[in-house]
């Protein structure tokens, strides 16, 4: 066995060869749904070739597939209304890479913030929503790519209790049959940090900036590992294994420094109802539990995020600390962000930095990227649109 | 509505018998209430118990102690403090999940117009507008320094020029201000026949009947374009 320490910073390129799993008994759900499509009790959403897969490992070493090609943007409320460098990013590196996928407006949320924050929903209807968006992407001939990490654990979670109750799937398919849909399932419910994460060394391909002086700490989100933590991908060559491998990976392959912090598994604060109705408590643990440790324990230059709510909280809440002496600040952006960054993507136009509160000059400047000029640039643009100019997209509707 | 010492409103004792059993009934009750040890690794790890008097630990305690008394202490404001992280369910060594638990307890809550739901959710009602009538969470529009003015002064980025900035996305979809993405009515009139079959338009009336009356009159507007 091998256990090799390279990072002086931390943990992250921690290597080993063994998986350390207790002694738990978790039936594979996707065993269970391939047997259920055997029967005949439900359509399921094939990963095919020309998907092109790339296997990974899951928490208790399952093999897991991500698609990386003909893909369905199931897109995050939270990304697209407030941070919309997150999706465009993501887009753009497919464009990168010549792969095909469609964005379109037929796609509703999945409503789990909303649950998670109110309560006010049920089973049946989360289930029911996701049904319909799944099989959305099913009608297509496509695989669903999930943007927000809620939705991500949010579907893990409704695919699980579909699988094992018969109730839950009779109730859904009435209701689909109502609006003239089918009961489908993905074979993988796959979060776009995945993609990310396979497609490391593809995007370190594209790199255009040396990045071996940033440190970068990264906040792994909730929904991501904690829901339904036996699916999702670790690595035993990162945090040998012992944690979520994703956008640790990219940055990685990037050639940042990933700095180990002490609370790196707390949750951002986001709370679901907090960060819009009890906003102290998130900002306190803003600063608190995550700001405060990236920035003095690790001197991080920018804080690796993979999810909506949390990129929100973590930047959003930086401001106000000041009011109460806290005069620790790190740009906080997610992987996708910052490796279109690395990759030479507009700081503007494509990463769209102009809607983060917290300043990630300092960072660009670091790294070397000419943001003013870029600031001009799209200023000139949105001149340009004001004057009736089009817009210059990544991406067209399909004409038919 | 009355409440105790504790701050814990005064109900019939049968009433607290009634809510136990409707969370028993839940059919994922046995999967996030099993054997506990009490070790409190929950409750250690628990980001909220740093900020809120909340246990993870008390929640399971509670409801493996099956005494409605017990359980009702938790369904005015204690159900509310919980993050919903699930920090608590991926390090119990028994799998337990407290933060199901009270999803179920707030499902509940809400499905009974509970005063105190009612109470914790009144601020939360534009979101609920925006979701239920419109089929996505968040839009350009609600971030306004009005609403935000503890996230500084670069909050007002989007208050100017909001629709030529959002033009300017290079995703046809984001291009509109008063959504998150552009939901297409016929999308938007699935979603709301899931609402309507999965009783989801009836726990907003119970919680908010005004905000209910709004949202159908939006459903009623789109239903019939």
């Amino acid at each position: 066995m091998a256990i090799e320490i390279s990072n002086r910073l931390g943990l992250a390129n921690v290597k080993s060869d063994y998986i350390h799993t207790a002694g738990r008994k978790l039936e594979d759900i996707h065993e269970r749904l391939l047997e259920l499509e055997a029967k005949g009790e439900v359509k399921v959403i094939h990963i095919k070739e020309e998907n092109k897969p790339i296997e990974a490992e899951t928490l208790l070493g399952w093999k897991k597939k991500i698609p990386t090609n003909k893909l369905w943007h199931h897109k995050s409320c939270g990304q697209c209304g407030n941070i919309p460098g997150y999706p465009v990013s993501l887009l753009w590196f497919m464009n990168q890479m010549g792969l095909e996928y469609v964005d379109e407006r037929n796609q509703t949320s999945c409503t789990a913030w909303n649950y998670h924050g109110s309560g006010t929903s049920n089973p049946v209807g989360l289930a029911a929503v996701a049904v319909r968006n799944w099989h959305r992407a099913y009608e297509l001939g496509l695989f669903p790519l999930f943007h927000c990490a809620t939705t991500f654990g949010d579907y893990k979670e409704m695919r699980n209790l579909l699988v094992e109750n018969k109730e839950l799937r009779d109730e859904v398919r009435r209701i689909m049959q109502k609006i003239g849909r089918e009961l489908v399932i993905p074979e993988y419910i796959v979060h776009y940090s995945e993609w990310v994460h396979v497609m490391r060394f593809e995007i370190a391909k594209l790199k255009k900036y040396d990045l071996s002086s940033v440190i970068a700490t990264v906040h792994p989100a909730c929904h991501t590992y904690k829901m339904i933590p036996e699916d999702c991908i670790y690595d035993k060559d990162i945090y040998a294994g012992k944690r979520t491998a994703v956008s640790t990976g990219v940055m990685l392959a990037l050639g940042a420094q990933v700095a180990d912090y002490s609370t790196w598994y707390d949750c951002c604060g986001f709370g679901f109802r907090h960060i819009l109705t009890e906003r102290e408590a998130s900002r306190s643990f803003v600063m608190d539990r995550k700001i405060r440790p990236m920035v003095r324990e690790a001197h991080s230059d920018v804080c690796i995020t993979q999810d909506t709510g949390c990129t929100t909280t973590l930047d959003k809440n930086q401001w106000i600390g000041k009011a109460m002496g806290y005069t620790e600040q790190v740009p906080v952006m997610a992987d996708v962000m910052f490796a279109a960054l690395a990759c030479g993507a507009d700081v503007f136009k494509i990463v769209q930095l102009q809607w983060h509160t917290t300043d990630w000059r300092p960072l660009c400047d670091k790294i070397g990227i000419d943001w003013k000029k870029s600031e001009e640039e799209y200023n000139a643009y949105l001149e340009e649109l004001k004057a009736g100019g089009k817009t210059v997209n990544l991406y067209e509707y399909p004409k038919s | 509505m009355e409440y105790d010492e504790n701050g814990v409103s005064i109900v019939p004792a049968d009433l607290k018998k009634e809510i136990f059993e409707e969370a028993r009934k839940d059919f994922r009750y046995e999967e996030y209430v099993r054997g506990c040890l009490n070790c409190g690794v929950c409750t250690g790890g628990c980001p909220p118990h740093r900020f809120f008097d909340f246990s993870p630990r008390i929640v399971l305690q509670k409801m493996k102690s099956k005494d409605p008394e017990l359980i009702w202490t938790m369904m005015d404001e204690y159900v509310w403090a919980c993050f919903q992280c699930f920090t608590c369910a991926m390090i119990c060594p028994f799998l337990n999940s407290p933060g199901g638990v009270i999803a179920i307890l707030r499902e509940i809550a809400v499905r009974r117009g509970f005063e105190s739901a009612k109470k914790v959710l009144k601020p939360y009602s534009r979101v609920l507008l925006k979701l239920t009538a419109y089929g996505n969470q968040l839009s350009p529009d609600m971030i306004q320094p009005d609403f935000f003015p503890d996230w500084g002064p670069h909050i007002g980025y989007a208050s100017t020029d909001l629709a030529v900035k959002r033009k300017a996305i290079p995703m046809p979809t984001l291009q509109v201000t008063n959504l998150a993405w552009d939901v297409a009515p016929e999308t938007m009139k699935e979603l709301y026949d899931i609402f309507d079959e999965a009783g989801v338009f009836k726990i907003i009336e119970a919680v908010d009947p005004s905000l209910y009356e709004i949202i159908q009159d939006i459903v009623d507007d789109v239903r019939s374009s």
